[in-house]
C-alpha cells in the first residue's frame, strides 16, 4: 500500500503530467486540488495519469471534475489517462460513467495529445 | 470461517485509509475475490467519508466500524454518534454526491439507520464471491395513476388531493373541479367489502382535458350499489349528471365502475 503520492513530470514541450500513485481519498484530495489549480493557473496543458493509482474515492473524482471545469474556463488543456489500472480505480470510473464522460483516455500519449489540442480552446 | 472485527477511532480524513486497509485485510483472509475487495474498499471509504464530512459539527467524534464474516458473506457497519444526515449543497458539490450511489451500486445490500441527533449507521453486505446479478425487469406501467388505500377516513383527503392535482394539470375550471371532487367522494368512500381486495382501489388516467376514473375491482354487485349511491334522495336527480359518462364494466371476471369527467 502506498498512500497519497503525486509525481509531477514537467516536459520540455510545455505540458505537465500529474502521476497519481497509490491510494488517494479525502485526506489527499485537498493537496491534489491545490496542485491542479496551480498548474492550470500556470497555463500549460495538464495530464492526470491514474495508471499507478490503486484506489480513488468520490472526493478524488470530484477534484478531477473540478479541474476539468477550471481548465475549460481558463482555456487550458486538461485530460485524464488510465492504462491497465487497478481494479478499485477502474470500477469507480466505470460505475459512475466517468470513464466515458470525463473522459479517461486509455494511454498517457492519447491524453497528452488531447490536452495539447485543447489548450487555447476555451470550453 | 467466522470472524469479527471492531474498530473505533477519531473521525478524521487520515484515518479512513486505516479502516479501508483493515477491511481489505479481513476480506482477503476470508477468501473474497479481488473485485469484491475493491468494491468493499470503496463502500467502506464512502461510508467513512460521510462520517468525516457530515457527522460532527465541532471537533472530533468517534467513527466505529464493525465487520463480521459468516456463511452469508461479509457484513460491515459504519457508525457515528453525530448529528445525523443533513443536506448540504456545499458538501454535495465537493464529492458530487457520489458517495451513497457508489455504496448502493457496489454492495449486495445496504441500509442506513438513524435520525436527527441519533447518530447514523450504515450497513452493507457482500458475498465473498460475486453472484451473477439477477436483473429484475420493471413491471410494465401504463400512464395511469393507481391508488390503493385502506377504507375509512383516509380515502377522502388522499383522493381529493390527487384529483385536485390531476384536474388542475388538465386545466379544469373551478366548477368542474368541484364536480369532480363530489364524484370522487361519492365513489370512493365505500365500505371495504365493496372491494374485492378489501382496500379501496382507484385508477385515474388523464386525457385531453378529461379524467378517466376507474374504481375496482369491486365485489359482485358493488358497481350497481355505488351507482345507486350517486342518486340524490327525493328529487330524482343524480350525481351521475356531473360526469360525461358513468358505467359498470366487467373485465377479467371483475366489476369496475368507470367514470369520465371533462374540464
Amino acid at each position: 500500500m502506498r498512500s497519497g503520492e503525486v509525481g509531477l513530470e514537467r516536459n520540455d514541450e510545455g505540458y505537465t503530467v500529474v502521476a497519481i500513485n497509490g491510494e488517494h481519498d479525502l485526506s489527499t484530495a485537498p493537496g491534489l486540488r491545490s496542485q491542479l489549480r496551480q498548474l492550470i493557473a500556470d497555463g500549460d496543458p495538464v495530464i492526470v495519469d491514474l495508471t499507478a493509482a490503486t484506489f480513488i474515492d468520490s472526493s478524488i473524482l470530484g477534484t478531477l471534475l473540478q479541474a476539468r471545469k477550471d481548465a475549460g474556463e481558463a482555456g487550458v488543456g486538461f485530460a485524464v489517462a488510465q492504462a491497465e489500472g487497478a481494479e478499485a480505480v477502474s470500477r469507480v470510473l466505470e460505475i459512475t460513467g466517468l470513464r466515458r464522460d470525463l473522459p479517461v483516455h486509455p494511454s498517457r500519449d492519447e491524453a497528452t495529445q488531447q490536452a495539447i489540442r485543447a489548450t487555447g480552446d476555451p470550453g | 470461517m467466522s470472524a469479527d472485527l471492531d474498530l473505533r477511532l477519531p473521525a478524521r480524513a487520515e484515518n479512513v485509509i486505516v479502516i479501508r486497509q483493515a477491511m481489505a485485510g479481513l476480506a482477503e483472509a476470508a477468501g473474497m475475490d479481488a473485485r469484491r475487495v475493491a468494491d468493499l474498499k470503496t463502500v467502506v471509504t464512502e461510508a467513512c467519508n460521510n462520517v468525516v464530512l457530515h457527522a460532527y459539527e465541532d471537533g472530533d467524534g468517534p467513527i466505529e466500524v464493525s465487520a463480521e464474516i459468516g456463511e452469508q458473506g461479509l457484513g460491515v457497519t459504519v457508525r457515528d454518534e453525530g448529528r445525523g444526515f443533513r443536506p448540504s449543497a456545499a458538501d454535495a458539490s465537493a464529492s458530487l454526491g457520489l458517495g451513497l450511489p457508489l455504496i448502493a451500486a457496489l454492495s449486495d445490500s445496504f441500509a442506513i439507520r438513524g435520525g436527527a441527533g441519533q447518530g447514523t449507521s450504515l450497513s452493507a453486505r457482500f458475498a465473498l464471491v460475486p453472484a451473477e446479478p439477477e436483473r429484475s425487469e420493471p413491471q410494465p406501467v401504463g400512464d395511469e395513476l393507481r391508488m390503493q388505500v385502506s377504507p375509512g377516513d383516509l380515502v377522502r383527503p388522499v383522493l381529493a388531493r390527487i384529483l385536485g392535482a390531476l384536474a388542475a394539470r388538465a386545466a379544469f375550471s373551478v366548477d368542474r373541479l368541484s364536480d369532480t371532487m363530489l364524484l370522487g367522494d361519492a365513489v370512493s368512500h365505500r365500505r371495504a367489502d365493496d372491494f374485492r381486495e378489501g382496500r379501496v382501489e382507484v385508477a385515474i388516467s388523464d386525457g385531453d382535458g378529461t379524467l378517466d376514473i376507474r374504481v375496482g375491482p369491486l365485489a359482485e354487485g358493488a358497481g350497481e350499489r355505488i351507482l345507486s349511491g350517486l342518486d340524490i334522495p327525493g328529487d330524482g336527480g343524480s350525481l351521475r349528471a356531473l360526469a360525461r359518462s358513468v358505467e359498470v364494466e366487467r373485465r377479467d371476471d371483475s366489476e369496475y365502475l368507470v367514470l369520465e369527467v371533462a374540464g
